[in-house]
């Protein structure tokens, strides 16, 4: 069963493809693919290309292996721009009603940004190269870019969460399926590309394939069912107890 | 290989977060009865006058050097203590603020939204605090100034009156011991 080309195999690779693209028609309707323009191209790209990979993958007789490994490097390269779009738009959606904040951000992420692009450099550079030099070029294009997108994601929770910012819950699943699928993949190109798994490597395969379909139907969720508004009671601020605080302050100093 | 390993470990602990961030706002999403009811006020002119600079300069003239130092890092750390309240209570009027406005009612969106605004930037500079006060922690000698926080946390508890003054004439809205 957890071989390539089995069932399972054929299943997690084209079922998300489908999904993707019927998750791009119901955003069309839903008039969503003009809230969320980047991530629409995301699942279009991912439905369409994916599938077009996969019929590269599975017909040897008609496409080489060396056709498969460039239009994945191609696709690769072509997904992880649409990839830091979607993140640029969840991150305008996230801080469009705090303008307070939206130039700490900047200036965080920014930093940021430069600090996981020279990590990823420097992970770059000490990878280990591959007879075929198309796979050590995905498989490094594939973690380097990993660790950026993680670091990104998860700043994104992590600032939201130290602000309280309120997530709309589309904003909030596309940055959940991003988050999962960013830190299974900096996995996934860890292990390929330090080569442990060697001639096992396809096992990495069914966890990834795994996660990103489950991360589709993250997506599915989030945007499509209608999200409970959370009971809200009237706002209603206490009397204050000095004493308390006093004694709490008294306890600190005693340490 | 090692490499391998530590971004394996990266990779865990970031899903980890983001997993535990997921169960925690879900959690909150469903258990929002009364967040006002964890507010701790603070002694505004308390806080003022552990803040004070002439303090430190009289205590830096009266005690020997070391005995300075070990008062003025306890003073950091009340310091510490108060800046940490305030921070959480700027947590609980962001929650607070935002419930208002999700309700979507017009006639306190504009106070919440101002609340929200207040209560962000005094989470800022909460966080800006504390980070000098762990710095100014490792060099007891250096000059360290808290007076944005406290000027945030009275425009922010005006604002938190303000907002619970509309939405409830009878109640009494404080968050400060003296306001």
């Amino acid at each position: 069963m957890l071989q390539p080309h089995s069932f399972l195999w054929h299943y997690l690779w084209v079922a998300p493809c489908i999904l993707l693209l019927v998750l791009a028609l119901f955003m069309w309707r839903r008039g969503l693919h003009r809230e969320f323009p980047a991530f629409f191209c995301y699942v279009i790209f991912e439905g369409a290309g994916g599938g077009i990979i996969y019929a590269i993958d599975v017909t040897p007789a008609v496409f080489s292996a060396e056709v498969y490994w460039r239009s994945y490097f191609f696709f690769s390269i072509v997904e992880v721009f649409i990839k830091f779009l979607v993140i640029g738009e969840v991150f305008t959606h996230l801080l469009r009603h705090y303008p307070s904040l939206a130039r700490l951000a900047k200036v965080l992420i920014s930093g940021l940004g430069v600090v996981l692009v020279f990590t990823a450099t420097i992970l770059a550079a000490y990878a280990s190269p591959a007879a075929f030099w198309l796979i050590s070029a995905t498989r490094i294009l594939g973690r380097s870019v990993s660790v950026v997108q993680c670091g990104l994601i998860l700043f994104l929770f992590l600032f939201a969460a130290h602000f309280h910012l309120r997530w709309r819950s589309p904003v909030f699943g596309i940055t959940l399926g991003f988050g999962i699928v960013a830190s299974v993949y900096l996995a996934y190109w860890a292990l390929l590309a330090g080569w442990l798994f060697g001639p096992k490597s396809y096992l990495l395969d069914f966890v990834n394939m795994a996660t990103y379909h489950i991360c589709v139907l993250i997506w599915f969720y989030y945007l499509l069912v209608p999200q409970k508004s959370p009971a809200i009671s009237a706002v209603v601020l206490p009397e204050h107890n000095l004493d308390i605080w006093n004694r709490e302050l008294e306890r600190l100093l005693q340490r | 290989m090692n490499l391998a390993i530590i971004l394996v470990v990266a990779a865990a602990v970031a899903l980890g977060v983001i997993l535990r961030l997921t169960i925690t706002r879900s959690l909150q999403a469903k258990g929002n009865s009364n967040p006002a009811a964890t507010i701790r006020p603070i002694d505004v002119e308390a806080f003022r006058n552990l803040i004070d600079p002439a303090e430190d300069q009289y205590l830096r003239g009266l005690l020997p050097p070391a005995q300075f130092r070990e008062v003025r890092r306890a003073r950091l750390l009340a310091m510490a203590a108060y800046v940490q309240v305030a921070g959480g209570n700027a947590a609980v009027l962001v929650r607070m603020g935002e419930s208002v406005l999700a309700r979507g009612d017009p006639r306190f969106a504009e106070a919440a939204r101002q609340l929200v605004d207040d209560a962000l930037l005094l989470r800022r500079n909460t966080t800006v605090a504390l980070l000098r006060i762990y710095v100014a922690l490792a060099w007891p000698n250096s000059p360290f100034a808290a007076e944005r926080v406290i000027d945030r946390y009275e425009q922010v508890s005006g604002s938190a009156m303000l907002l619970g003054r509309l939405q409830n004439p009878a109640a009494a809205v404080r968050l400060s011991s003296r306001s």
